[in-house]
């Protein structure tokens, strides 16, 4: 009991701490952009206050940005994402799983999987456009490309990764190979896939961000990165800080969700 | 000697396993005939890589053995079966499965419904003492606890030979002893036929109706004994003049097993 007791004080200590570098970092954002001393130190065109920025944010969310309401742009990115994630997620999992499960499965997915996996996905990007065009297939494509070998590893690993002697309990209990699947090996393996889950959420925003810096017309980054052509810095600040909160949601969500459906990860029984 | 019905639940026939192949390969089992008696409780003792779990992997199913044969009720064994129920030292419980749960596997497995599976369940768990932890998930529990949540669950299918491979072996002395006492109870109620095995001789004479020694590697019989404390309720029957003078016995047959097997881990 003390040992939970310290861990949550331990875990109350961690988030004061969190807070505190959280508002030392605005701190010093406030006194290098201030203009309280003489002028600030670092110029409003590289470096706009965090009063401009928030004021930048409100006309934004009053007027949008090139014709469409920041929510679009935001609603946009979003959808690219989501869309990518959803459709590698419920192909490369259960792929994965099969690999694991299947020997013969594994040698023949596993070269291809394995061949690609180091080539950096935004490479293709120029391949994608030519093939798909600049419209949403190229951008979900290349965010598919870069998840799919990280959620079908994971998912296999998982899966060879079960305790041999859940398997051996489960086959004395007089289990069939299905129930094994289903009620064994699938709940065991829910821990790593979630782990690939999460590493492949931060993956996909880098990538979403990447495919929006080229050709687009619509969509956080690439406000941002027009924005940046006009040298409207508070625009491009309003971007950096959505995507970057966008990218920590997502994995605030990823882990609660983790926390209620293997809330035994982890836990050796 | 024994009081208890001789016929073969199980038999062993000349049945060896040696692991691997070439130059490496080990040989864990010499050829070795032995029964396993109806209702009786045999404990098998022996030196770390005697080949105990070996054998015991080989009755349920897990392994084939290299040699020979296993019969029970005279059918040759093929694979796991839910006539046999298995109970490990560690790391066997369905961990995403609350105590409930994981005890009514079995009956579910086996095809009874979701009713009659969770009535089973609630039995089992009543008899090894965890009503009140039926709803809680095995990390919550201590590691007594777990393998009474290991022992419930492979009761709850009714087995005719319970398989238990140092079940005991990862608990504090405390723990174990009370275990022991209700292990003792149990079997007294279900006389299920029991393949125990333990490296303690201790527990092999307070549990067992008949105690196999076996010898370091290549695992032989070295000795067989016919202790009659099993059918005692009394916990101080450990403290017993015959009690003490077998496991004399015992641990004398033990120490000239465990010199061998440190002098073949030295020879490596």
């Amino acid at each position: 009991m003390s040992a939970v007791n310290s861990t949550k004080a331990a875990a109350r200590r961690s988030r004061w701490l969190n807070l505190g570098s959280f508002l030392a970092l605005l701190a010093i954002w406030f006194l290098l952009t201030t203009s309280l001393f003489g002028g600030p130190l670092v110029k409003p065109l590289f470096l706009p206050s965090p009063v401009a920025v928030a004021d930048t944010f409100l006309t934004l969310v009053k007027n949008g940005y090139q014709g469409k309401s920041l929510a679009y742009h935001v609603g946009i990115s979003l959808f690219r994402f989501g869309l990518a994630f959803v459709l590698t997620l419920i192909v490369a999992v259960p792929l994965g799983l099969w690999m694991g499960m299947n020997e013969s499965v594994k040698a023949v997915l596993d070269p291809p999987i394995e061949i690609t996996r180091p080539m950096p996905k935004l490479a293709l990007l120029p391949l994608l456009i030519i093939w798909f065009g600049i419209g949403e297939v190229s951008k979900i494509v290349i965010i598919a490309l870069a998840l799919f070998p990280i959620l079908s590893i994971s998912a296999m690993q998982a899966v060879r990764g079960v305790g041999q002697r859940k398997i051996q309990a489960a086959l004395a209990l007089g289990a069939s190979r299905t129930t094994i699947f289903r009620r064994v090996i699938f709940p065991a393996s829910l821990p790593g896939i979630f782990t690939s889950i999460r590493v492949s959420i931060g993956l996909g925003v880098t990538m979403l961000v990447g495919a929006e810096l080229i050709a687009t017309t619509a969509g956080i980054a690439f406000m941002a990165m027009s924005a940046s052509d006009f040298l409207l810095t508070n625009v491009v600040i309003v971007g950096v800080l959505i995507m970057a909160l966008i990218g920590y949601l997502l994995d605030l969500v990823a882990r609660a969700v983790e926390n209620r459906v293997v809330h035994w990860g982890g836990k050796e029984g | 000697m024994t009081v208890l019905a001789s016929t073969a639940k199980a038999r062993f026939e000349g049945v060896s396993k040696r692991f691997g192949s070439g130059d490496d390969a080990v040989q864990a089992l010499e050829p070795l005939t032995l029964d396993l008696a109806e209702n009786a409780f045999l404990c098998l003792v022996g030196p770390s890589g005697c080949g105990k779990s070996t054998l015991l992997n080989i009755l349920a199913g897990f392994e084939t053995p290299t040699t020979g044969r296993v019969l029970m009720d005279g059918v040759p064994v093929t694979g796991p079966d839910p006539k046999r129920g298995v109970v490990f030292q560690q790391g066997a419980l369905f961990t995403w499965m609350n105590v409930a749960e994981n005890v009514a596997f079995g009956p579910r497995a086996t095809g009874k419904s979701a009713a009659e599976a969770a009535r089973i369940a609630t039995h089992y768990i009543e008899m090894v003492g965890l009503t009140t932890f039926a709803r809680r998930y095995p990390y919550e529990l201590s590691g007594g606890m777990q393998q009474r949540v290991g022992i419930a669950r492979a009761l709850a299918n009714d087995p005719e030979i319970l398989l238990m491979d140092e079940p005991f072996a990862a608990l504090d002395a405390q723990t174990r002893e009370l275990l022991q006492e209700e292990i003792k109870r149990i079997w007294q109620e279900t006389r299920k036929t029991v393949l125990w095995i333990t490296h303690s001789i201790e527990e092999a004479l307070f549990l067992a109706t008949e105690v196999v020694v076996m010898s370091a590697r290549p695992g032989r019989i070295k000795a067989r004994l016919l202790p009659q404390f099993a059918l005692s309720a009394d916990p101080a029957v450990v403290t017993s003049a015959e009690f003490v003078r077998m496991k004399a016995d015992i641990f004398g047959l033990l120490r000239e097993e465990a010199l061998a097997a440190q002098k073949q881990e030295q020879a490596r």
